[in-house]
């Protein structure tokens, strides 16, 4: 009794910056990412669950590791080998797409209130107003549990895709095996096989594990948990999209509703098919992984860009300790919310070039975090094994492919 | 004098500069300033110059700067091979972009330009901009704010004066040369280069502790090591006990018993206690004996009862005492004095009789016998009360410190305020 006691409790304790910010990416660019795949494809693109959840752990524990070993950001080891105008240009553009991404969070919590049926005009300032509050009034400890609480709300999808009555035998079945060659020829499909890589790993996720692990003052030799914690994480966020996948492929895809216009139209569609509890439960999980990553987003922008350019920066200090920091912190969520709010904004657009922006910067980031946990100097004995840089450079290079075809596809 | 001053020259701006001989061919661009430590501090000891052959250094005596703004080498100078070995601080390659620590405004600060500027090395004035004369280089300070990240980020793309009339729009942040203390993390290298803290050392033990705070861990390890045991101790008392612990755990046991050894024997108990045990025996096996048993009876007591904070550093004195023989053992006192609100009078069995204030002892003759001063209702708590029965005690007398007694009523510590404030603040 008390042995599996002490179990869970060990468990829970090692749970922190990696399973958060591996579940903060189910966020609703990615539900819709995963929804469409289920409503389009059934089950025919499970099968990239594998690979993602590997490049999505390597490249976390990359940067992981990194935090530990160094001590240091991933914004500030960046400016210090790589200089000040690399940074500059890297900070801008991830405030730029961050900031997009934070408008496609209160995107979602408006759309997955208006499930409910309650105004945006209502809930998207009340909700900013909560998520600001939560950072500026908290301290970090605190942060951390509200944010771990909220991870487990994403067992509402694995509630709701058991709900949707799926064909279990298929569904593994395709986990594990390629689809048929007739599909490969398919340019729909192959665009939906990498904008699922795409929205799996994001750029701002690496920047804001490093800062947590060595905020919570994570080092070379306690890391040993965090690679669990990591590795946890990016398992639980992927089963979670399987789990959203498995859900519309069996209720979507099987009633040939295939073209769905945002997360919340899932819902709404499944409705008829799986019930009102899948509903209830697709719609509440959108709600809390959209107001869950609306508010680890703009801390980590705010932490990011603060680091890097060598400004005052921490939830542990006072507004007027750390001005810039709080300010942009902000900015991006008052910006984020009003936009919006403005009246037909065309958010399914702006979700597209986000996401180009977000493949943009991607490639970028993972190159630069290779060639510095390569570095004897930095890393010492903890530099990349053989297999880690081959992940990390196939990741590189298909999400490098993703952009460009993104860029294609949205200009056409 | 100060009207003088050439337009300052930037590190940003000298680097890249074309380097050329009397006969106007090219030698090499400028890479990086290797700059001298300490008798030599802030002397600019030569110009790093990246030619085909490799890098090589040249003083800055025996360079001049063209009416173009371009570099020429005197006719008798003659660049030589810049070894690795070489003691010099590379202002490129050490400190742009690097952390530093302003000494002055107390803080942990990124570097985004360094200034610089000629001066006469015969007069040490500063340069009047008479380019046929010998002039040496020297760092004059350090830029931190945005003028001198927006003159970065401009270089090479616009011109010279196009660059200093939008940088001359944002506020300059500097520290002075003298009060930049470098990081550096090599222990080899930091011997070297002279790095020694001197001017951080004289910083207050908090200020140092925020600093530390700041900073990655090797960085830490790095500055503790290098700064006296007892200033170590001193900031690694007011360190946040979750990185007192990382800290104390990343030295040797022998730097951390030294460390520790100067640290008031409560902080110290408390920072063991939290340590793993193995780690904790190896540090106060290395402890001198004295040290190690207060720290070690300490340990003994749980950590939020009223033994576990209390400290074993106070002044006792004989029951029959005068206040002359007081004020000796005060003089004879080898903690920190400035802790101490109050002597305590003990009989032949150290059974507390008596509590006397400073200041009543400091109003009073000093042939005063001290037990005619002694508060007539003295508080006192025992060895094992809870650490939240302390803080009422503190609360409601008004105290500023609490003798312990044991079981016998003898005296075993002492708990200050300060601690008191210290557990409240961290239960929060």
């Amino acid at each position: 009794m008390k042995r599996w006691r002490t179990r869970i409790l060990l468990f829970l304790a090692v749970l922190g910056p990696g399973f958060i910010t591996a579940n903060v990416d189910n966020d609703p660019n990615g539900i819709f990412t995963y929804s469409q795949s289920g409503a389009q494809y059934g089950y025919e693109l499970l099968w990239t669950m594998i690979p993602i959840t590997l490049s999505l752990y390597v490249v976390q524990e990359m940067c992981a590791r990194m935090g530990a070993v160094t001590g240091k950001g991933l914004s500030d080891l960046i400016r210090e080998e790589f200089g000040l105008r690399v940074t500059v240009i890297i900070m801008a553009l991830l405030v730029l797409v961050n900031f997009g991404n934070v408008i496609g969070e209160f995107a979602g919590i408006a759309s997955s209130l208006e499930l409910f049926g309650l105004s945006k005009y209502i809930s998207v300032p009340i909700c900013s107003l909560l998520v600001w509050l939560l950072a500026v009034r908290g301290d970090y400890k605190k942060v951390e549990k509200v944010f771990l609480a909220a991870s487990v709300f994403y067992i509402a999808y694995i509630i709701a895709g058991v709900l949707s009555g799926p064909s279990w035998h298929t569904a593994l079945l395709d986990t594990i095996k390629l689809p048929p060659h007739a599909v490969w020829g398919n340019h729909a499909y192959l665009f939906m096989v990498i904008a699922v890589i795409g929205t799996t790993i994001a750029p701002w996720m690496q920047f804001y594990l490093q800062s947590s692990i060595v905020e919570k003052g994570i080092t070379a030799k306690n890391y040993a948990a965090s690679r669990l914690d990591v590795i946890v994480g990016s398992i639980f966020t992927d089963i979670v999209a399987w789990f959203i996948i498995v859900a519309c492929a069996a209720t979507l895809y099987v009633h040939g509703l295939g073209s769905i216009q945002s997360a919340a139209d899932a819902a709404t569609a499944m409705k008829p098919l799986a019930g009102a509890y899948a509903f209830l439960l697709f719609a509440v999980g959108l709600f809390n992984a959209s107001f869950f990553a609306a508010s680890v987003l703009p801390l980590s922008t705010a932490y990011v860009v603060c680091e890097g350019l060598g400004l005052e920066s921490g939830i542990d200090r006072k507004f007027k300790e750390a001005p810039f920091f709080y300010w942009l912190y902000t900015i991006l969520i008052a910006g984020g919310a009003a936009v919006v709010l403005i009246p037909n904004f065309p958010l399914i657009k702006w979700a597209v070039e986000s996401q180009v922006l977000n493949g943009v910067l991607l490639p970028i980031v993972i190159v630069l975090m290779l060639l510095l946990i390569n570095r004897k100097d930095l890393m010492g004995e903890h530099v990349n094994s053989r297999w880690f840089n081959i992940v990390a450079w196939v990741t590189a290079i298909i999400v490098s492919i993703l952009s460009v075809m993104l860029m294609i596809h949205g200009g056409s | 004098m100060m009207q003088e001053r050439q337009p300052m020259i930037t590190l940003t701006s000298l680097i890249g500069t074309p380097v050329t001989d009397a006969q106007g061919q090219l030698r090499g661009r400028v890479a990086d300033l290797a700059v001298g430590t300490g008798d030599e501090a802030g002397r600019v000891m030569g110009l790093v110059l990246k030619a085909r052959g490799g890098r090589a250094l040249v003083p800055a005596t025996d360079v001049r700067q063209t009416p173009s703004g371009a570099l020429e080498l005197r006719p008798e100078a003659s660049p030589r091979p810049l070894a690795d070995f070489e003691n010099y601080i590379l202002l490129r390659g050490d400190l742009l972009d690097r952390q530093i620590i302003d000494v002055h405004g107390r803080k942990v600060v990124r570097v985004n330009d360094v200034d610089l500027q000629w001066f006469d090395p015969a007069t040490q004035a500063p340069s009047a901009g008479n380019l046929t004369a010998t002039w040496d280089l020297r760092v004059r300070e350090v830029e931190v704010g945005m003028r001198g990240a927006v003159r970065r980020l401009l270089q090479g793309l616009l011109p010279r004066p196009g660059i200093d009339s939008i940088a001359s729009r944002f506020s300059p942040r500097v520290i002075p040369w003298d009060f930049v203390d470098m990081i550096e993390v090599d222990p080899a290298r930091r011997v070297k280069l002279k790095i020694e803290h001197e001017r951080l050392a004289q910083l207050h033990p908090s200020d140092i502790a925020d600093i530390l705070e700041e900073l990655a861990p090797a960085e830490r390890e790095a500055i503790l090591m290098t700064l006296d045991e007892e200033v170590a101790a001193e900031a690694l008392e007011e360190v946040e006990p979750k990185l007192q612990v990382s800290m104390v755990e990343s030295l040797d046991s022998e730097t951390a018993a030294a460390i520790v050894e100067e640290m008031d024997p409560s902080a110290a108990a408390d920072l063991l206690a939290e340590l793993p045990e193995e780690r904790s025996e190896a540090i106060l096996e290395e402890m001198h004996p004295e040290e190690r048993q207060e720290v070690e009876e300490l340990l003994e007591f749980r950590e939020d009862s009223a033994a576990g904070r209390m400290t074993t550093e106070y002044v006792a004195v004989p029951v029959t005492a005068s206040v002359g023989e007081a004020i000796q053992a005060l003089r004879e006192f080898e903690g920190d004095v400035e802790t101490i609100t109050e002597v305590y009078l003990v009989d032949a069995d150290e059974v507390l009789k008596g509590v006397v204030s400073l200041a009543r002892m400091v109003l009073a003759q000093p042939d005063t016998r001290l037990d005619v001063l002694t508060e007539i209702h003295f508080h006192t708590c025992p060895a094992d009360a809870h650490e939240n029965e302390v803080a009422e005690l503190f609360d409601r007398y008004n105290l500023r410190a609490l003798p312990v007694i044991d079981s016998k009523g003898r005296l075993a510590g002492v708990i200050e305020a300060d601690h008191v404030i210290a557990f409240l603040r961290a239960d929060r």
